[in-house]
């Protein structure tokens, strides 16, 4: 029997606010351990949590940007566990009323992934475990999350990585986190069941807690679902529980047995008030928010003519496809200046934190004055590179490099007379060509285009030098 | 009516050890605090008072980076520490 595997993803996401949700200590990553801690945020008593604005305002934009309805009101919960990187016992959530609700995601097989809610809440500390000992931070304890968590609407491994993917670009576009699976900012829980193909009902699922990169999620989908579809084959059962993945061996193991369900008591946080999100309110959020991602590549594939997978390398980072709209704009050869940043500058940008960040030296203004010149004729692509890479080390705009003769373009007497004279100078080559081989025109083809130092067209020298010689 | 069994999931969820000769009066506490709460439920608020309850409502603070404390007072009222953390034995 065939098997359909079927995934939900909740996955947490830290929020790029200057300050954690409940004080005004630093979210900063990386500090000494337990330097960017107040009463507020190692849960003293009689501390009070003020929640931060910007919070609610960067997950209201995530809802936007995924489709969401804004909840009018929504209000915090407390949910109870007794551990160690909490140290309150419990963490400030939301239950009942999240403050964005019933969105999607759309993957590019045209399928809608639900969203089924997206709420906020406070992050963890930090455990650290070594030789029977917890060595506890809470640098990160109280730092903002979101939680967007989707239906099971997830058909494969592709599909869950594509969403992924997605959600990244989506909330790195409008700014509100870095994303950053390899530093945890981005963190999934994914929810595994299989059923039999054709089958309505769900089978049992189980959920794969903390899986911080995308290669081993796939590895982590991959081994669940062989293990279930063989559980359900030797006539036992799925059993619902949390499961770890060990990187080490590739399996996903039981964390913790069933009488040990989660348990969490919600009560609604008696310390903060409701949260009211007025029309008003989400529309000015909504217009700082920048053009959807989604909208963008499609206007630029339209706009500027470019091939789906360039608009899409453009978009990935806000910075660069903003970049590309100024040097690109009023432009006859938005493809040319799309060449030059895929080619040229990601070819000096390895990673992509520095793709991310996306300093170069040539400002979009001189791309674009660059690629002026190659639309008035005046110079040839293979100019405009050679000249790009020499800006692209100095900074220096295109006319430190361009002499009066390169700008001047040549007439068609000019390049008549350099192709007889490269005729006359490779006889032999020219022979050849005669006696009918065709390559031999390309050694005489670049003789002419050092003569002219690249400033000709090569398709018409080409042509005439074929007349030349044939004459 | 709260159970022992209930008393002792409860216990057990916070991480308490409760003597068995402590279950009868800490059921009994806990059954008169359910009464307390289901005095004030039996008035219990609409729904859709929800948002004005105590008539406050988006009470937010500024997104401004204010100086943490120094790590020594962070850490001064910890049983174990070492290294700049908090330490504890390790559990689960």
């Amino acid at each position: 029997m065939n098997y359909e595997l079927i995934c939900g993803l909740e996955t947490h996401v830290e929020l790029s606010t200057k300050t954690k949700i409940f004080c005004s200590c630093s979210t900063e990553f990386g500090g000494e351990p337990n330097t960017h801690c107040c009463p507020i945020c190692i849960g003293l008593p009689g501390t009070l949590p003020k929640l931060n604005k910007a919070v609610v305002e960067y997950a209201v934009m995530a809802g936007l940007a995924t489709n969401c309805e804004i909840s009018p009101v929504s209000k915090m919960d407390r949910k109870n566990y007794v551990y160690p990187d909490l140290p309150k016992a419990y963490q400030i959530s939301q239950y009942d009323m999240p403050l964005c609700k019933s969105g999607w995601v759309g993957l590019s097989n045209g399928r809608r992934i639900r969203l089924n809610r997206i709420h906020i809440e406070e992050d963890a500390g930090k455990l650290v475990h070594d030789r029977g000992n917890t060595f506890v931070d809470y640098n990160r304890g109280g730092v903002p999350l979101i939680e967007i968590v989707t239906e099971p609407d997830l058909r494969s491994i592709e599909e869950v990585q594509e969403y992924v993917e997605k959600l990244q670009m989506i909330l790195r576009y409008i700014g509100v986190s870095d994303c950053k699976m390899q530093e945890g900012s981005l963190r999934c829980d994914v929810n595994v069941s299989v059923r039999p193909v054709g089958q309505e009902e769900f089978g049992t699922r189980a959920e794969i807690k903390n899986m911080n990169s995308l290669a081993y999620m796939a590895k982590a989908i991959a081994y669940e679902f062989d293990r279930q579809v063989d559980l359900i084959q030797s006539g036992e059962e799925v059993v619902q529980e949390t499961r770890r993945f060990d990187e080490g061996s590739g399996c996903t193991e039981g964390m913790r047995g069933k009488e040990d369900a989660d348990d969490y008591r919600y009560f609604r946080e008696p310390d903060l008030v409701a949260i009211l999100v007025s029309d008003e309110m989400r529309k000015s959020i909504q217009k700082q928010m920048p053009e959807d991602p989604q909208k963008r590549l499609t206007r630029f594939v339209s706009d500027f003519d470019l091939p789906e997978a360039d608009a899409r390398l453009l978009i990935e980072h806000r910075r660069i496809a903003d970049y590309f709209e100024t040097a690109a704009k009023g432009a006859k050869n938005p493809r040319a200046v799309a060449n030059c940043i895929l080619g040229q500058m990601f070819a000096r940008l390895g990673t992509e934190a520095e793709k991310e960040q996306f300093e170069v030296a040539v400002t979009p203004e001189q791309l674009h004055e660059l690629i002026l010149l190659l639309d008035s004729g005046k110079i040839r692509m293979n100019l405009v590179k050679s000249t790009l890479e020499k800006m692209l080390d100095t900074g220096k705009p295109a006319k430190e490099f361009l002499s009066e003769q390169d700008l001047a373009g040549m007439s068609a007497d000019d390049l008549k007379a350099v192709c007889e004279k490269a005729v006359a100078e490779n006889e032999a080559a020219a022979a050849d060509y005669l006696a009918g081989k065709e390559k031999a025109l390309k050694a005489i083809l670049g003789s002419v285009m050092k003569a002219t130092r690249g400033r000709a067209n090569p398709q018409e020298a080409e042509k005439l030098l074929a007349d030349i010689i044939r004459r | 009516m709260v159970t022992h069994e209930e008393i002792l999931k409860i216990a057990r969820l916070a991480k308490l050890s409760v003597a068995p000769e402590e279950l009868d009066s800490l059921t009994k506490d806990m059954n008169s605090i359910i009464e307390f709460a289901d005095a004030v439920n039996s008035v219990a608020a609409e729904d859709s008072d929800f948002d004005n309850s105590n008539s406050l409502s988006n009470v937010f603070r500024e997104d401004k980076v204010v100086p943490s404390y120094d790590r020594e007072e962070i850490l001064k009222n910890a049983p174990n520490q070492e290294d700049g953390y908090f330490l504890v034995r390790r559990r689960m």
